[in-house]
């Protein structure tokens, strides 16, 4: 299991959202939820981050590298909970 | 080995589709994406038979729950991505992101997906102000004007979703009017965020690095105008997701699988279609999942014989 830090910024409205959540728990898979419709200056951070505002936007933090997911990208998290 | 039907998608017609292959002990194979269809965007779904209001990542879930039921049954090729099917000796050969599989026959259940409107911007501002959910992305667009382009349902729903959180929506339709359900109708009319403008065509989104404004022309006095706005929603209909059985099967101008609505048969023996990939009148999940029974037994039917 990977000890990579993911961090998803997401709105409660967001089917996608609940989807990429559930996997993690599905896949016990810890993460940090940040709810981009009440966190403000999250939501520009986010904004920032990625130069756009659509979500879920999956941070996946390994040991100071980055890496943006924009979208729940089943696939590519797949990978990445595998290593 | 050979399957005896391949299922492609990942939506409520495709699940139905898996769960019946799976109690009729088809050899099968469902290859989808993602499970959960185009209505895991909606925040809430009113007329899914058996749930007064369910969110579609629930149903979502659900569906998966159901279809994951039978994994020792059939196999649930999952994400995986469908690139092209080739015909050969009476088999069909589905090659994916992942392999190649033979099957006797296919259930093809890959939905539909949102229409753009092909105008200058759109591609450049795509989630930097051009959007596709109202319902995911509505938070980011506090205290902003937007305009949502569409005037049937979903276009309405748009605006309902955006209202919570919106200065203003510029409803931008076609017509004379907005054509949509009498009742979220009413919740646009009795709004004074929202203005109607009728008779648009969207032409072109600008901006610098966000979206900044929107022009289009009335149809009627062929006048250019340009609305002030910071975001867009784009909410004109779908596309059918019929790409991949093009050079296989007969399709309408509309992009969508022509099929026998008795049989859900296509104009290829042994490809079936159901869901909004077809040419079937109303778009709806319900119609969906019962049509993917159909097309699934008229494959197990075909499937025998073979």
């Amino acid at each position: 299991m990977s000890m990579a830090e993911i961090t998803i910024y997401s709105t409660p409205t967001c089917g996608y959202c609940k989807l990429a959540k559930e996997f993690f728990v599905k896949n016990d898979v810890a993460f940090t939820e940040i709810d981009v419709s009440v966190d403000q200056d999250k939501a520009k951070e986010m904004v920032e981050k990625t130069g756009q505002m659509g979500v879920p936007v999956i941070i996946v933090d390994n040991d100071g590298k980055e890496e943006v997911i924009v979208g729940f990208d089943q696939a590519r998290i797949e990978e990445i909970i595998a290593k | 080995m050979k399957y005896d039907v391949i299922i492609i998608g990942g939506g409520p017609a495709a699940v139905a589709a898996g769960v019946y292959a799976a109690r009729k002990s088809m050899k099968a194979a469902v290859i989808a994406d993602q499970i959960g269809g185009q209505s895991v965007v909606s925040d809430g779904i009113e007329n899914w038979i058996g749930e007064k209001l369910i969110p579609g990542s629930e149903l979502a879930k659900k569906l998966t729950d159901h279809l994951e039921g039978y994994k020792d049954v059939i196999d649930l090729k999952i994400p995986e991505k469908v690139e092209s099917i080739a015909k050969k000796d009476n088999d069909y050969h589905v090659i994916t992101s992942n392999g190649e599989y033979s099957t006797k026959s296919i259930v093809l259940c890959s939905g539909g997906r949102h229409r753009r409107l092909g105008i200058v911007g759109e591609d450049q501002f795509e989630g930097k102000g051009v959007a596709f959910c109202a319902t995911c992305d509505a938070p980011f667009f506090r205290e902003k004007d937007v305009a949502v382009v569409g005037g049937g349902n979903s276009g309405l729903e748009a605006v309902v979703d955006l209202l919570p959180y919106v200065n203003k929506v510029y409803l931008l339709v076609r017509d004379d009017a907005p054509h949509g359900d009498p009742v979220t109708m009413k919740e646009v009319e009795e709004s004074d965020k929202v203005e109607i403008v009728r008779h648009a065509e969207s032409q072109e989104v600008k901006g610098d690095v966000m979206v900044e404004g929107l022009v289009y022309e009335d149809n009627e006095t062929k006048e250019t105008h340009e609305l002030a706005v910071q975001g867009i929603f784009v909410e004109i209909g779908s596309v059918p997701n019929s790409e991949i059985v093009k050079d296989l099967v007969e399709i309408n101008d509309f992009g969508e699988v022509v099929v026998d609505h008795r049989t859900n048969a296509t104009s290829d023996a042994g490809v079936f279609a159901a869901g909004d990939v077809t040419d079937g009148p109303y778009k709806q999940n319900n119609i969906a999942v019962g049509d993917a029974i159909k097309a699934l037994l008229s494959a197990y039917d075909y499937a025998k014989k073979k």
